[in-house]
């Protein structure tokens, strides 16, 4: 068996192991299941290793070794923050999406191919990295926030909750918004250095750090929306927004943010402007 | 950022004891400034999400509608009022329009005013105002590259210098426009290196009635399977550098398919050499000498005999038919000569031929692509003439004509016309083998002939050598290496499906397919596209007659002169004689750059730096709060 369809089963099984963890609480299981993803990242990784290997560069030139390398990174991204605090049902939709993502790979031609003069950069490196890290982060907050918008109904009033972010207690469901919070926090950086990196490789290699190409203005949107998420706390409650719907406009603002992220990705070969990019992947 | 409620819990903790920070926090602070709603709505960070909401869809429609097309494009594309609403609204133009600008000047005034508002002289927040100023400095450097910079390019050729370069415009109607822009210098490009990579090839298989194309390993010994299909594939071999050798063979002494190598000479240079097959290929015309080589094979001596004193064609014949009298016969093609087309009531007379149908040439100089020969048929009703195509024998059945029922066909006509100087090499078994030289449809000369020896005719003008005698002519193929180096490569391929195994060599310059038995499954070997690895101009800076600097540029790697960058952008697809250089003015570039520097600094000092000394400062006071940040 190939070594992607591989590291597809064993993200699927780790994200059951998850689930199982989730009713079965026990401390072995919880080993095991963060040791299936722990597995399932390597064989992402080794994945991703043997590509650039065989392709002779770094593994982003094309979509689909942007994708494995994405899926690689939300595995990655995930297993820190399971370190850091401690939450349990979070693994089971992280690995899932790492899944999706690679299995999105599948899909792409993966013929290697050689790489354009322009990809011959260290700064491209740095960026696509920091992006995907970004990306990442932003991916588990997704998660972290369709967790905490379908369980919200569910939840009794809070409580005394205020230890909910200990990082040596479990963190609860309810308590989400703030853990999307730190994951986004965790983030942005991230997207912003990726943005800083691309604009100055952009320079090397175009002439202009910025020339409103549509990838370009798609990665600026991402950003914009991500800075709203992070600006909006400090608005809603000056406008008498309670503090329980200001995180549920929050969740709600970060899932569609997600999908700004994703479509940066991948969509914009459906917009008409995308004949014109030099960026997106396949539209020359 | 915490919420409001937050607030004084943050001072507290932030900035214990530190007076001034306590100052900003008292209302009435700054009187003035404080009633001044004005003030309160610059530094408000409602205006913030706002701005930063606007921008975004801003940006959205940037990209849904397209930028900079001309006027007619936009209401061939939404119409006329739409195309018109687009340009009042410059939404064909979203990121330079006035009201993006506006927009621009109403975030930064926002971001200066919350920055001073907000400015307390503390360490913890040092990443509120790096990352707000920061963009402050971005935008700054933004407009002065809108208002000091320009970019544009130019194509240099070869050896030649330019002074100059375009800029792109667009007018108001939004028609594009270029400006020539003149340099401080000029540019010489001293040379311009193209280097391609290495060819790549993929194995490409493909099933068709799924209709599914797949790629394949190139792994040599692997056996394959193609995905929704029983077929399998192994590569058995792979050469580098292939060629397909044809080797000439003679496979035994009968001669089941004689063959002969000759060597043609005019006067003193050869002019042709190659096999004759008896067979298959039994002439050679040479053309511009009205020469003819013919070599033929008698297989009796009796024929032999009757043959070399003719001059007759043996080949070119018509063949007439009246089925219904079951009437079959072969007429060799003798111009105006009268047949009795046997006991019917028709004859047959030639009239003449041609090698191509329509060609007005002399019929010497006519290729023979379309041969024909015109007909005189006088039966019961009178005279039918009538034209026949060798490679078209159904002509006359679906062309309506007064003797439908005699039919003609035409065969070998190309053989017919006899060139000026013929060279005949009649041969048959048991060395019985002459050289018949006819010219002007005249036998000038009878000789024998063996291997090996130079015969020559008409004053030496031609001379042929007949080399080697191959009683039972093969060709065998093989696949040899030319070299270790990539050139053409050649994969062996081993196909298992419903029909059995079959094997065989693909080649990489093959333009054809190579298929399964069962017509359903094809593998090609090809090159994956040729691509460029890199490209570089030599360029040389000339000031008043003396080169100031020199270097090589490439993508990444520009070249800097007087505030001016030049960078290498694309070349000349054809031929690659020319060097595309883009040259790009930017003043604002330090600004800018100090701006990415102040962001990145400032998003890791607020997101990693503030909170883990924010844990330390709680744990010192062991304070615990409850809060976003
Ligand atoms: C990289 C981008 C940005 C980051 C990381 C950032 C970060 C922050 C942070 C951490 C605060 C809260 C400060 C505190 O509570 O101590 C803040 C406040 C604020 N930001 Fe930003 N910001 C960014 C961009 C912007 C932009 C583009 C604007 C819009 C024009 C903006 C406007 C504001 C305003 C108005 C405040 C409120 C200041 C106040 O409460 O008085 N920021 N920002």
């Amino acid at each position: 068996m190939s070594i992607i369809n591989l590291a597809l089963i064993v993200y699927v099984v780790a994200s059951v192991s998850y689930i199982v963890r989730e009713i079965w609480r026990s401390i072995p299981i919880k080993w095991i299941s963060l040791g299936f993803l722990i597995v399932a990242f390597c064989l992402n990784l080794t994945l991703v290793l043997k590509r650039s290997i065989e392709a002779g560069h770094p593994p982003f030139s094309n979509l689909y070794e942007s994708l494995i390398f994405y899926a690689c990174c939300t595995a990655f991204v995930y297993i820190i923050f399971e370190f850091v605090y401690n939450f349990r049902v979070v693994g089971a939709l992280a690995s899932i999406l790492a899944m999706l993502i690679l299995l999105y790979a599948t899909l792409q031609d993966d013929t290697i191919r050689p790489i354009m003069p322009a990809l011959k950069s260290n700064w491209m490196l740095v960026h696509v990295v920091t992006y995907m890290l970004g990306y990442a982060a932003f991916g588990i907050a997704f998660v972290t926030s369709i967790i905490y918008l379908v369980t919200k109904p569910f939840s009794k009033k809070s409580s005394s909750d205020s230890k909910g972010i200990d990082s040596d207690k479990e963190i609860l469901p309810r308590n989400f918004d703030k853990l999307s919070y730190k994951i986004v926090a965790f983030g942005f950086p991230f997207l912003t250095l990726g943005m800083v990196t691309g604009a100055v490789w952009a320079k090397k290699a175009w002439g202009d750090y910025w020339s409103w190409d549509p990838k370009e203005t798609w990665s600026l949107i991402t950003w914009l929306a991500y800075l709203v998420y992070l600006h909006t706390p400090l608005v809603l409650p000056k406008m008498k927004v309670s503090k329980s719907k200001m995180s549920v406009i929050l969740s709600f603002w970060l899932l569609v943010s997600f999908g700004i992220v994703n479509f940066t990705f991948v969509g914009l070969n459906y917009l008409p402007s995308a004949e014109d990019s030099e960026h997106i992947y396949g539209a020359k | 950022m915490g919420s409001s409620k937050n607030k004084p819990t943050r001072v507290k903790t932030e900035t214990v004891g530190n007076n001034e920070q306590t100052k900003v926090n008292k209302p009435g602070q700054n009187k003035k400034r404080d009633s001044n709603k004005v003030w309160d709505f610059f530094c408000s960070v409602k205006l913030a999400v706002i701005i930063i909401l606007v921008m975004a869809v801003a940006c959205v429609l940037g990209t849904i509608i397209l930028q900079g097309r001309s006027f007619d494009e936009y209401t061939a594309r939404h119409g006329y009022g739409f195309a018109t609403f687009i340009r009042i609204t410059q939404l064909n133009n979203v990121f330079y329009s006035y009201w993006f600008s506006v927009l621009l000047v109403l975030l930064c005034a926002n971001l200066i005013c919350c920055t001073i508002r907000r400015w307390r002289n503390t360490f913890l927040q040092t990443g509120f105002v790096l990352t707000h100023l920061s963009l402050v400095l971005i935008l700054l450097g933004g407009v002065i590259k809108f208002q000091m910079g320009v970019k544009g390019g130019v194509n240099v050729y070869e050896g030649k210098s330019v002074d100059y370069f375009l800029t792109q415009k667009i007018d108001s109607m939004g028609r594009l426009d270029y400006v020539k822009k003149s340099l401080p210098f000029s540019i010489a490009l001293d040379d311009f290196i193209l280097e391609k990579n290495e060819p790549k090839y993929q194995i490409v298989t493909y099933v068709k009635d799924k209709d599914k194309q797949k790629v394949i390993e190139a792994n040599v010994g692997k056996r394959q399977r193609i995905p929704g299909s029983d077929y399998r594939v192994t590569i058995t071999d792979y050469i580098p550098d292939a060629e397909l050798r044809q080797e000439p063979v003679n496979e035994s002494d009968k001669p089941d398919n004689p063959a002969i190598f000759v060597k043609l000479f005019g006067s003193e240079s050869l002019l042709a050499e190659g096999w004759l097959l008896a067979q298959a290929n039994n002439y050679h015309d040479e053309k511009k000498r009205d020469l003819r080589l013919e070599y033929l094979w008698l297989p009796s001596q009796q024929e032999f005999d009757n043959a070399v004193n003719t001059i007759q064609n043996v080949n070119a014949k018509i063949t007439a038919s009246i089925p219904e009298l079951g009437f079959f016969q072969d007429y060799s093609l003798e111009l105006n000569k009268t047949f009795k087309l046997s006991s019917s009531d028709y004859s047959l007379r030639i009239l003449q031929y041609v090698l191509n149908y329509g060609d007005t040439r002399p019929i010497s100089e006519q290729p023979a692509n379309n041969p024909a020969v015109q007909v005189e048929i006088d039966g019961p009703d009178g005279v039918e003439m009538r034209w026949i195509f060798e490679n078209f024998p159904e002509w006359d059945k679906m062309h309506p004509a007064k003797y439908e029922n005699v039919k003609i066909a035409c065969s070998d006509i190309a053989n017919a016309h006899m060139t000026r100087n013929v060279i005949r090499i009649y041969h048959a078994p048991g060395e019985n083998q002459k050289l018949v030289y006819i010219k002007d449809k005249q036998i000038v000369e009878t000789i024998p002939w063996e291997l090996d020896k130079r015969y020559s005719f008409a004053n030496n003008e031609h001379q042929l050598i007949i080399s080697s005698y191959f009683p039972s002519f093969d060709i065998k193929q093989e696949v040899v290496k030319k070299s270790d180096q990539i050139g053409t490569p050649a994969i062996r391929v081993r196909i298992d499906g419903p029909s059995g195994k079959k094997e065989d060599w693909l080649f990489a310059d093959s333009k054809y397919a190579t298929w399964y038995k069962d017509n359903n499954f094809a593998m090609i070997y090809e090159p994956t596209g040729e691509s460029v690895k890199h490209f570089i101009s030599n360029l040389r800076i000339v000031k008043n007659n003396q080169t100031v600097m020199e270097k090589s540029i490439k993508v990444n790697d520009p070249l800097k002169c007087d505030g001016y960058v030049i960078y290498q952008s694309s070349y000349d697809p054809e031929k690659g004689s020319y060097s595309g250089l883009q040259i790009v003015k930017d003043p604002g570039i330090p600004v800018v750059y100090s701006g990415f520097g102040a962001l990145c600094f400032g998003v890791i000092f607020i997101f990693y730096v503030k909170p883990f000394l924010r844990k330390k400062q709680k744990k010192e006071n062991e304070v615990m709060e409850n809060e976003y940040n």
